[in-house]
């Protein structure tokens, strides 16, 4: 994002912004999705995490990728709303109807994406803690310990969640007939 | 990143071969005009929560201000009955009750604003005697000096005081009331 956008920005203009948002906003509510699932509470995330971008924008200094920065706010969110009270109230509810929630995440649209369509999916079967401890470690890059601070929980909790999910995420992989293949139908 | 539980990293190159920005946000018109109805909201919400705010420190003043005006209804009320039921150990006892029901009488209003006839005609009474007996206690003080005649008049004049009291009281609470 060149500079002279980024001080447009930071000065109101709302043309920069809409620059701004054109350019990062696909991604973070690709990145929220997987966080925390599809649904109201992706987009409200999301615009929270929008508003917070541009309320946040002088404090951005440059030393990393507008991307990234906005990334961590974004992973921030998500990380408040999974560990929100009123999200484990909702848990038990969701417990009930699992099949149905992840059915309705939406999936990867891209055309010709079959494979990418396919872990979506999987991803989506998991629990959103899960989601985001697989996700977190294997794509963000962070350590147990990490995890286990961002959810205020132990370290064995981050390991547990996802040795778990690997294996939940490998059985999707698995081709049919095998052991591995026949536990994505078992809950 | 070595993973028992994926050793050949299958997850994580899945993982990470996922396209990055596949989903479809809103457009910016409609960030614009979210944002604008969430800032409405939370400035609505702020005149709320401000609102309810001063309700509850107003509600808490007049509660506190009513315990504490009770509190000390009470304890005038309390210090003429004593005066008046029991024998005061001293005479400074009654004296000093007595001038702290007078005290919590010249606070109220001379003139309640609504005041039923017989109430009236019994604070008026009681005012009258009350001014018989320092009219007796002032000629007896100049006359013969303190004696057994002074302590039942100064007894007669704190049941009295404590009765004077203890209608007004009744009109105080009569008029809370309404």
């Amino acid at each position: 994002m060149p500079e002279a956008v980024l001080a447009r920005a930071r000065a109101g203009d709302a043309g920069a912004q809409e620059l701004i948002y054109t350019a990062v906003a696909p991604a973070t509510l690709t990145l929220i999705r997987r966080f925390v699932g599809g649904g109201a509470i992706c987009e409200d995330l999301f615009q929270d995490t929008m508003v917070t971008l541009y309320e946040r924008l002088a404090q951005f200094r440059g030393e990393a990728p507008l991307g990234a920065w906005l990334r961590q706010i974004a992973i921030s969110k998500c990380l408040m709303y999974l560990r929100s009270p009123w999200r484990r109230a909702r848990l038990c509810l969701a417990a009930l109807d699992h099949d149905s929630s992840a059915a309705a995440i939406p999936l990867a649209t891209a055309p010709g994406c079959a494979e990418a369509i396919d872990v979506e999916r999987a991803l989506a079967h998991l629990a959103p803690t899960a989601r985001a401890v697989v996700w977190l470690y294997e794509v963000e890059g962070y350590s147990h310990e990490e995890i286990a601070r961002s959810f205020g929980r132990s370290v064995s909790f981050s390991k547990s969640q996802l040795a778990r999910a690997h294996v939940r995420l490998r059985a999707w992989f698995a081709p049919p007939g095998t052991e591995s293949h026949a536990q994505r139908i078992r809950p | 990143m070595h993973n028992e539980s994926d050793p050949e990293h299958e997850v994580a190159r899945a993982l990470a071969a996922l396209p990055a920005d596949d989903a479809r946000p809103y457009d910016w018109p409609e960030f614009q005009r979210r944002r604008a109805h969430a800032a409405r909201g939370r400035r609505a919400a702020g005149a709320g929560v401000f609102a309810a705010a001063a309700v509850c420190a107003v509600a808490a003043v007049a509660v506190l201000v009513r315990l504490d005006h009770h509190a000390e209804v009470r304890a005038v009320t309390a210090a003429a009955r004593g005066t008046a039921e029991r024998p005061p150990p001293r005479e400074a006892a009654a004296a000093a009750g007595a001038a702290a029901a007078e005290r919590w009488l010249a606070s109220l209003p001379r003139e309640p604003a609504v005041v039923r006839v017989g109430t009236r005609a019994d604070v008026l009474g009681l005012e009258d005697r009350i001014a018989q007996v320092d009219d007796l206690l002032t000629a007896d003080d100049a006359g013969r000096g303190q004696g057994a005649a002074v302590l039942v008049l100064q007894r007669e004049r704190a049941r009295l005081v404590s009765s004077l009291v203890q209608v007004r009281y009744a009109e105080t609470l009569a008029n809370e009331s309404r």
